[in-house]
């Protein structure tokens, strides 16, 4: 059984049970030290591996954010971006390989 | 669907993964009913956060410092007690401070074991798990680590997994 902040796509894949929660990336079980709001979600990623009647059981968790998409990105924001970003800043033309999934076969381990 | 899956990403990975999700076609979904109740069943956690304990091996940065295409499809093994103290996170596309400030936040092992204690599941598994979710030529993943992850598991008598992304 699963867990999601980006439900849409991880349906795409398809998965046996999913759970859906509106949280930012790096915070799927929510803000550091919060044990009572951690649990609830992980108590009910667990009981729809009971509960889920066949594949692709979904459920969506009501739990809202406290921040904004704007001010949960500022936060992170002194972090150095991760190399993709890097790469394709430098040369804007290879998004369109990442967004068609093209990805080039890997280098060999050096 | 209530929720706007894209609702905390940026511009451009809003428009990649919304074109990921289109483009994806679905097979047959694989299913397993719980073959005992949860309260009996011993369940094991799965982050994609890239965890590693300080006396395991890093998830290879480097090499996707120098291929940035390439992400780090192997598995560390994350024993139950493990703590912030313990481990880093590696993953170089989420905010790690989260995580690294209260393990929990991406591997809730301390909020398993209260649920068992709870009797809302039988035990955790003494063995957890972590890949790197920045992955985005699966095969590797999909051929080698899952298989082994999943005989680990097996050997652990685990019944459930939670699978908890980041």
């Amino acid at each position: 059984m699963a867990l999601s902040m980006i439900p849409d796509l991880t349906r795409a894949v398809g998965v046996p049970r999913l759970v859906g929660i509106s949280y930012p990336m790096g915070r799927p079980l929510g803000r550091p030290h919060d044990a009572d709001g951690q649990r609830v979600i992980l108590r009910a990623m667990l009981e729809l591996l009971a509960t889920a009647p066949g594949p692709d059981t979904y459920v969506e968790l009501p739990f809202v954010w406290p921040e904004s998409p704007a001010q949960a990105r500022n936060a992170s924001k002194d972090l150095p971006p991760p190399p993709i970003v890097t790469l394709l800043t430098r040369k804007p033309w290879l998004l369109v390989n990442l967004y068609n999934g093209r990805i080039p076969h890997p280098a060999p381990a050096a | 669907m209530s929720i706007d899956s894209y609702r905390f990403l940026d511009f451009a990975s809003r428009q990649v993964m919304k074109a990921w999700a289109a483009r994806q076609e679905r097979g047959v979904i694989p299913f397993t009913p719980l073959a005992k109740p949860l309260r009996e069943c011993t369940i094991a956690l799965i982050s994609t956060a890239g965890v590693a304990r300080h006396d395991d091996r890093p998830f290879d940065q480097e090499r996707e410092r120098r291929d940035p295409w390439w992400g780090d499809p192997t598995f560390r093994l994350i024993p139950l007690d493990t703590t912030e103290q313990d481990a880093r996170i590696y993953h170089m596309h989420i905010d790690p401070r989260f995580g690294q400030a209260d393990l929990d936040v991406v591997l809730p092992m301390r909020r398993l074991t209260e649920l068992a204690h709870e009797g809302i599941v039988g035990r955790p598994a003494p063995r957890h798990y972590s890949i790197m979710g920045y992955i985005l030529d699966p095969t590797e993943l999909v051929e080698k680590t899952a298989p082994a992850l999943a005989d680990r598991m097996r050997a652990d008598d685990v019944d459930g997994v939670a699978l908890v992304p980041a």
